[in-house]
């Protein structure tokens, strides 16, 4: 009870005992979710430092198609600068010849993530790193194949060798380097940012109404809190499957081969028509469904949003937890899952939404956008005494 | 009388023992290639398959792309093209026959079967980069396959009965038709044929029905300077180098060959290449495990000359003395060993093979 925000509907609540308080504490804003604040620097690994050397080779690396199977595909195809840093359409475009069966996330802000992919997969961004650039529907890559590649381009040895010390290029310095790239994406000085550290005319009195909404009626920092606005916890809000799966083959495909790699049963590849999220990773069925909290600064560059990218604007995600969420394969109990209680219908005007609208495009900045670097070449490698 | 027994019980020790150390083969232990079985279905499938660039990672490459039949399921280049973004480092061989090798790639690493030489062919990095279960889900959306693998008997598709139905294919490219074979040979070819199992030594090695001992030799056949000095093509050398647990591999500038497999520790394997077959050459030039050598003249005055300079060459080949005129016998019958080319519907897929991949309808109510 001490943790309510807004006393007065709690406290009649409370006088219906503890059943009533249960519910009322998902209705209204729990002052224990940590507050939203100012975004800060990105934390940085004390066994990966940055350097400026580092941060420019990681940039090179991160633009470099070689480090995909068929040296087609770099980080950035799927993470395009002129997408948001992430992928416009509602499923990412992955490796030639296959589609990929999730919407692609920014690499903006990825730097404060403890939890990397959808369903946290990766812990570190020099973790995430390889599992993108060798996963069979996004780079496809292999680590004796790009570590040799490396190795055949002299400025990249000169560069590893400065950096890391490397005598030949190592692989998993590669994703080292890339990480302390991604380490700069940063996106802090939004109006919003702006705003919470004192600067009260950089967000209009339609945003301010917007986070206040945020904060109460609309709910949204029971689990979009603190100053990376993600609880990095994992839910089912009742998203709908990816269109895709209906009308497309190559992601019909893949759909059954992640299925197939995730260690599925055979029963629950058979029969099962979405992305279980969470439970290929612990293999609870109450994890089915559940997708981790995504942060919100830079969606105005992102869209279309959720795993499936089902929702093109602000307006539709807003409409979408206006409704209490939505129904999916995990929420309808026959696979023993459910919808997060936390989504209840909302009851927001048309005001509102538009005041909770405004307030979401006040965690956008000007757009992060740098020129692509000249990369290096490939050369022979001098003769050699056998 | 009885001293005469005698002599040929003698004879007929040496030519037993001649057998096991591999001195000269009798003449009729050459012959025509045995053919195979064939499960038509399997291999109709098998076929499809060997077709289909889908069953490589990107989808641009088809077995077919580097084994191509109008070049006699090689494919006519020195080094073999490799999966895009990498090059091979070494000549791409002919898959006619090879269902009877008894190790496969020029370094004999797989003594196994067709299905791993299959496995590992759409697997490798450099090869095909394919996974193989990304490969079956492809496969099975595509309702020709489904059909296919049923009436094969397989079931519905899976990458295990992939490397069943290839491999079923590969037995159908057997060599058929040569002059060698039909006893239409040239009296250059008969002359060479006299030369190949006698004063050329060239039987000491190339024997049996397809010419080939099965085993790895060191021929002195020079590098191919374009394997150091295309760094595509070197990059793909190390990768495989590292996978092998080949040592010192970023100063190696020369192919180890079968030494991955063998193993010797004074090193004196290191060079030595399976001794190819040599039926159906007229169609797979250039020769040798990484092209050194464009036409069968070329390889015939190389033995002539002593084979190449490698202190691994096996000592057997030495100078011939071959004169022109028998240098050109033994072309004639190195050319009598080509039979009818494998290019007709019965060894190609005949139709376009449609590769998108159609959407399952009624998607939701359908088991994956």
């Amino acid at each position: 009870m001490n943790k309510r925000k807004r006393t007065s509907p709690t406290t009649i609540a409370a006088t219906f005992g503890l059943t009533v308080v249960g519910f009322a504490s998902v209705a209204f804003a729990d002052a224990s979710n940590p507050p939203l604040e100012a975004l800060g620097p990105p934390p940085i690994p004390a066994d990966n430092p940055q350097t400026p050397e580092k941060i420019e080779l990681g940039k090179l690396l991160y633009f470099d198609s070689r480090i995909g199977g068929d040296a087609s595909v770099a980080c950035s195809d799927c993470h395009e600068q002129k997408q948001g840093w992430g992928f416009n359409d509602s499923l990412s475009r992955g490796y030639p010849g296959v589609i990929h069966w999730r919407n692609s996330q920014t690499v903006i802000n990825s730097a404060y993530l403890g939890k990397l992919f959808w369903t946290g997969s990766a812990k570190s961004l020099e973790n995430q790193a390889p599992s993108a650039a060798l996963g069979v529907v996004s780079g496809n890559g292999e680590r004796d194949m790009v570590e040799a590649r490396l190795a055949f381009i002299p400025e990249y040895v000169e560069r590893f060798n400065d950096v890391f010390g490397d005598d030949w290029p190592k692989v998993n310095n590669a994703w080292r380097a890339i990480a302390a790239f991604e380490r700069t994406l940063i996106h802090n000085d939004t109006p919003f940012d702006r705003y919470m550290r004192g600067d009260s005319a950089a967000m209009s009195e339609q945003q301010v109404r917007g986070m206040a909404l945020f904060e109460g009626k609309a709910n949204c920092i029971e689990c979009h809190n603190g100053p990376l606005m993600t609880d990095q916890k994992y839910y089912n809000l009742g998203i709908e499957r990816a269109e895709e799966w209906f009308d497309n083959g190559m992601a019909q495909v893949t759909f059954r081969y992640e299925q197939y790699v995730k260690g599925t049963t055979e029963e629950l590849y058979r029969i099962i028509k979405d992305d279980a999220g969470l439970y290929y990773r612990t293999k609870e069925k109450a994890d089915m469904g559940k997708f981790r909290t995504p942060p919100l600064r830079y969606t105005l560059y992102t869209a279309p949003y959720m795993h499936a990218g089902k929702f093109f604007d602000f307006e539709e995600v807003v409409d979408f937890y206006d409704e209490g969420g939505g129904e999916n394969e995990f929420t309808d109990g026959t696979l023993a899952s459910a919808k997060t209680p936390l989504l209840k219908p909302l009851g927001l005007t048309d005001e509102e939404k538009e005041d909770l609208v405004a307030f979401l495009e006040a965690l956008s900045g000007e757009e992060l956008r740098m020129e692509t670097p000249q990369l290096p070449s490939y050369a022979p490698l001098p003769a050699s005494v056998n | 009388m009885k001293k005469k027994t005698f002599s040929i019980a003698a004879i007929g020790m040496v030519a037993a023992l001649g057998v096991i150390i591999g001195a000269p083969i009798q003449a009729q232990e050459f012959g025509p290639v045995p053919q195979a079985d064939i499960d038509a279905a399997k291999a109709a499938l098998g076929k499809r398959l060997f077709f289909d660039p889908r069953l490589s990672g990107d989808a641009a490459i088809s077995c077919s792309t580097c084994h191509n039949p109008e070049k006699g399921f090689a494919d006519g280049l020195p080094l073999a093209k490799a999966y895009p973004g990498s090059d091979g480092f070494r000549n791409a061989p002919t898959l006619i026959n090879a269902s009877l090798k008894a190790a496969w790639f020029h370094d004999g690493r797989l003594g196994t079967n067709l299905n791993d030489v299959t496995r590992e062919s759409i697997t490798e990095t450099y090869t095909m980069n394919m996974d193989m279960r990304l490969m079956q889900e492809r496969i099975k959306q595509d309702p020709i396959y489904v059909e296919m693998f049923a009436a094969a008997g397989y079931g519905e598709p899976s990458n295990g009965s992939v490397r069943k139905a290839i491999p079923e294919y590969l037995k159908t490219l057997t060599s058929r038709g040569s002059p060698y074979d039909t006893g239409l040979m040239s009296d250059s070819a008969t002359r060479g044929f006299e030369l190949f199992k006698g004063k050329a030594g060239c039987a000491e090695c190339h024997s049996g029905p397809r010419f080939t001992d099965d085993t790895p030799h060191n021929t002195g056949a020079p590098e191919n300077p374009e394997i150091w000095s295309n760094p595509l093509r070197h990059v793909t050398f190390v990768s495989f180098a590292k996978f092998m647990g080949i040592s010192n591999y970023m100063n190696l500038r020369r192919d180890p060959g079968a030494s991955i497999r063998t193993n010797l520790v004074d090193g004196s394997d290191i060079g030595t290449f399976m001794t190819p077959s040599l039926r159906e050459l007229t169609y797979t030039a250039p020769y040798m495990h990484n092209g050194m050598i464009g036409s069968l003249a070329d390889v015939v005055a190389f033995y002539n000359d002593g084979g190449g300079e490698d202190p691994n060459m096996d000592a057997r080949i030495q100078p011939l003395g071959l004169s022109a005129e028998e240098q050109a016998d033994l072309v004639a019958f190195l050319e009598a060993l080509s039979g009818d080319p494998l290019t007709s519907d019965e060894h190609v897929w005949p139709d376009k093979i449609d590769v998108n991949y159609k959407p399952i309808e009624n998607w939701l109510d359908a088991r994956n």
